[in-house]
């Protein structure tokens, strides 16, 4: 028997509060977290409520635009008007400074298939940022200065 | 029959009910849970087991439940969730606790029903066969069957359960964390019998308001209970029950889920006659006649007189002294405020509304088209 | 205060990717009457209360337990619901154990029923929405709709799980023929038990490696189907189960903790989870479930496991998170035999959830299968005697992981009379 579950008349309420200041400073090109007092917890980006206190984190901070890629998948999605399958990378990477990993995608040039845990990034940055979460474009690749050591293989 | 152990109540919050909170639901949900532990003199580390009480229909998302654990207080702790009325997430720590593996149990629920109109969720609680294809039906119009049924059975008129209704209206007055809209201290029973008409003979009045609000609950054993608070309120009984679905399976016109619910947590708590040990009762009625109905099934007036029955605050058994549902009603909130307000009650805490000389309490829970499920608690007054 | 637990029986319906011919409440049914027909001195006056759950969001009713009231024996009797979500199996089982445990007057035997039948709703719109809300906000921050539309397809449990084998694979240096083997294991076993959705006795590596990917590094040769079916396990006490049955299941040990949530926090934020193969919750869960069980050396005392893998990567993590095997080390265990059906320590002889996947009820189909198996009724019975078992249950979006011990010989000690 037909039947629908409507989802559009549904109307969520979300505080943002805590997210303008940094909503703001991605207006400068600078990247802030919000760390927890009680346990010096970065949350990047900045998160309401600290699980393991059970307190408002307080405590703005700097967090640097460079960063390593954290995990990676690569999702084959079917286009619906070609019906081709598309790959798209998916990367949750890790910012310098902060305790969270946040999802993202690399720079569409970069060929995915040479990504690896751990793998150095950077953030780029669009023309004229607005104080949205678009306001990183994709990542670059970074050098990784220590393919050239030599280390014992065991 | 057996007798149960005791489980003590020793913190609890409530956030003031809105119809449309302008702050999100993971606000309301910490400030209360941080409210109940701060009012109790603990901490997040204290906490031994969480339980939560949220419905995906009401809240319009699937595992509505996952993203609050953390500001519910449970993260990185043994916790679960219930997705009934807040009584029954009550009930579920209330057994962690009895199981002994537990020390303290947090419990909360709620949910915004600003954000979906809850009525019209309501619908996809019946028979996907028979009865959705019936457009119409919603727990509104069940409730106008069951009003109807009891009228006629007991040659009841609107006007006394239109009283219900207003003395609700009256209390919740008193009452500053009720909802705005439902306080009304100079209500007549015309101004119920002329609002609008939802399921005739149910007008608006007389149907409890979903309202956005959370409420939260702290519980330990006994030994645990008397080091953490001087004035624990004590679980002595507690007893649930289901009945069967269709309502033309039921008789309508008493509640045969809450008799059992009742008699299962009487014979717990140790009490013979409720009409004379229970000093007063907070009971959930989604609608005014539910209260009539219920006051029945649980023994507190003979079956049929129950509109006969002096149920104001200073009066022979007062029957929700806080304005009950009628004063606001959370959906899976609203069980936790009724045991909320029976414990304000017996510590005597009530300012302006307070039953004087309360030792016994009972508060119920129901879930369910015409109260499917019903839950009910005995409660015991300090030392 | 406080009871010892036992399971004295389970049962099963028949799972299939659409089971068009029985509704949820007579699917349900059948499930119930296959419990009971495993334990023939038990009937509906026996059962004192039930505990029930279900994903509300797939078949798009709400409460189903207010239906099923006739179909399962509830008619006057009391009964609770449970959801969490992918565990809700787990968690009903927990319930089913706490409602004993609690002592309550009067509630000696407690029927628990999980169930799913997805092919009623549909299943992507009900994933989809688990995060609708967040994506609402997002959309609303600033994010597009084409990064949306990547979230919502690298962002539910597939996707959690490909971040998860991302992470596993580096540390351990395994290759796909690895995870191909987690799985044709399962579904060779799933061909042994009678319930199962995906039997296939015949399968090898290379038929798996052969199909194309859903999401690096997982293939659609190596994902679990999406069933409809039910669960029902019969929990009473200590004393009443000698008479139920001959070697009851003890239920020693419950918990179900959750660390950060998976990739998508609440409200914009991020996940503080660095490593999703790190998987806190499980380890958490598995030391309280062990002290209570009073288990020292899990990798030595369990000897049979049921854990939570809809993908083959996740059972090779599990079975290290969860204590059995040490770090890395679970591969090879896999190569040399040690988790097959006659080895040291076999794990999911039924199939596991890569064979059979009914969200609600797999995780309660864990523990089911294990208790089985302790009281040698299971349909893939290992052969050796199984003293010690655990079943373990996983939900995806928040790492909510469940778990309950079970042995033949209860642990809890008699409470010493006051008076």
């Amino acid at each position: 028997m037909p039947g629908s579950w409507y989802l559009s008349n549904y109307k969520y309420k979300y505080n943002i509060t805590h997210l303008q200041p940094f909503l703001q400073k991605l207006k400068e090109k600078k990247l802030v977290g919000l760390e927890c007092s009680g346990c010096n917890t970065v949350y990047y980006p900045p998160r309401f409520v600290c699980g393991k206190c059970l307190v408002k984190p307080n405590r703005w901070v700097d967090i640097r635009e460079t960063g390593r890629v954290s995990t990676f998948a690569i999702a084959y999605l079917k286009d619906p008007d070609t019906g081709e399958i598309q790959e798209k990378p998916m990367v949750l990477v890790h910012h310098d400074g902060a305790d969270t990993a946040s999802i993202a995608q690399l720079n569409p040039e970069v060929d995915f298939k040479d990504t690896y845990i751990g793998m150095p990034i950077k953030a780029h940055w669009v023309e004229n940022p607005v104080g949205g979460l678009m306001d990183i474009d994709y990542y670059d690749l970074i050098k990784d200065d220590f393919k050239d050591l030599d280390l014992f293989e065991d | 029959m057996k007798r149960m152990d005791k489980v003590g109540i020793v913190g609890f919050n409530q956030v003031k009910l809105y119809s449309d909170a302008n702050y999100g639901r993971y606000e309301m949900i910490f400030e209360t849970v941080r409210g109940a532990l701060d009012s109790a003199g603990l901490k997040k580390n204290d906490i031994t087991t969480a339980i939560s009480c949220t419905n995906d229909y009401y809240d319009g998302r699937t595992i509505s439940n996952c993203y609050t654990v953390e500001v519910g207080g449970g993260y990185m702790v043994d916790e679960s969730k219930v997705e009934m009325d807040g009584a029954h997430a009550v009930l579920y720590g209330l057994m962690r606790i009895l199981s002994g593996n537990h020390k303290l149990a947090l419990v909360w629920g709620g949910s915004m029903p600003s954000c979906f109109p809850y009525h019209a969720a309501r619908l996809y609680e019946t028979d996907p066969t028979w009865e959705r294809p019936v457009a119409y039906v919603n727990d509104i119009t069940a409730a106008g069957f069951q009003m109807r049924a009891y009228q006629e059975k007991y040659g009841v008129s609107t006007k006394d359960i239109a009283k219900i209704a207003a003395k609700n209206r009256k209390n919740a007055s008193k009452n500053p964390l009720t909802l705005q809209e439902a306080q009304n201290a100079n209500i007549t029973v015309n101004d119920v019998l002329d609002s609008e008409i939802y399921a005739d003979p149910v007008t608006e009045l007389m149907v409890a308001q979903p309202c956005d609000g959370v409420a939260a609950l702290l519980l330990a054993p006994e030994k645990q209970a008397l080091k953490i608070t001087d004035n624990p309120v004590w679980i002595t009984g507690v007893g649930y029950n289901q009945e069967t679905y269709y309502l033309g399976d039921r008789d309508l016109t008493k509640s045969t889920s809450m008799e059992l619910a009742g008699k299962m947590a009487f014979d717990a708590a140790g009490i013979k006659d409720s009409k004379k040990e229970i000093d007063l009762a907070e009971l959930f009625e989604a609608y005014a006649h539910e209260e009539v109905i219920f006051s029945e099934a649980l023994g507190l007036v003979d079956m049929g007189e129950g509109t006969s029955l002096n149920s104001e605050i200073d009066g022979d058994m007062p029957i929700n002294p806080s304005g009950g549902a009628i004063g606001g009603n959370p959906p899976c909130a609203t069980g936790i405020i009724r045991i909320i307000e029976a414990v304000k009650q017996l510590r005597g805490e009530a300012d302006g509304y307070q039953v004087k000389g309360a030792k016994k309490a009972i508060t119920s829970g129901q879930i369910g088209m015409c109260a499917q499920n019903n839950i009910v608690y005995v409660l015991e007054g300090g030392n | 205060m406080g009871r010892q637990v036992a399971i004295v029986s389970a049962g099963f319906s028949e799972h299939a990717s659409k089971r068009s011919d029985v509704n949820i409440v007579e699917l349900v049914s059948e499930a119930v009457k296959d419990c009971l027909k495993n334990a023939p001195s038990v009937s509906f006056e026996d059962i004192d209360a039930f505990a029930t759950g279900n994903m509300p969001g797939f078949e798009g009713a709400n409460l189903p337990e207010l239906w099923m009231t006739d179909w399962v024996g509830a008619r006057n009797k009391p009964l609770m619901r449970v959801t969490t979500g992918g565990t809700t199996g787990g968690s009903v089982g927990i319930a089913g154990y706490y409602t004993v445990a609690a002592g309550l007057p009067g509630i000696d035997t407690v029927l628990a029923i999980a169930f799913e039948q997805q092919s009623q709703g549909d299943t992507s719109v009900g994933l989809a929405n688990v995060a609708y809300g967040e994506v609402a906000l997002l959309n609303h921050l600033g994010l597009t709709y084409d990064q949306v539309g990547r979230l919502l397809s690298a962002g539910a449990a597939i996707g959690v799980a490909a971040y998860q084998a991302t992470n596993y694979m580096r540390k351990t240096k395994i290759t796909e023929v690895d995870l191909a083997r987690v799985v044709v294991q399962n579904r060779r076993n799933a061909a042994k038990t009678w319930w199962a959705h995906l039997k296939m006795p015949n399968l090898t590596v290379e038929q798996v490696l052969d199909t194309p990917y859903i999401s690096f590094p997982l293939r659609y040769g190596m994902v679990c189907p999406a069933s409809d079916g039910a669960c029902a396990v019969l929990f009473t006490t200590e004393e009443k189960a000698k008479d139920m049955c001959d070697i009851p299941a003890y239920v020693n040990g419950v918990a179900s903790v959750a660390h950060e949530t998976a990739i998508l926090g609440y409200a914009a934020s991020g996940s503080a989870q660095i490593d999703p193969s790190e998987q806190l919750g499980a380890m958490k869960t598995s030391e309280i479930c062990y002290h209570q069980a009073g288990i020292s050396f899990p990798g030595k005392e369990i000897d049979y496991a049921e854990v939570y893998s809809p993908f083959p990567n996740q059972e090779l993590m599990w079975v290290e998170k969860l204590g059995l095997f040490e770090e890395t080390t679970a591969p090879e265990m896999y190569k040399n035999g040690v988790t097959a059906l006659n080895g040291e320590l076999p794990i999911c002889c039924s199939g596991g959830v890569n064979s059979t996947n009914a969200i609600g009820a797999s995780a309660l189909e864990r523990p089911a299968v294990a208790a089985l198996q302790i009281m040698g009724k299971a349909s893939n019975q290992v052969p050796k005697t199984v003293h010690t078992a655990i079943g373990h249950g996983w939900g995806g979006s928040l790492n909510l992981c469940t778990m309950m011990v079970m042995s033949d010989e209860p642990q809890r000690k008699p409470q010493r009379k006051l008076r």
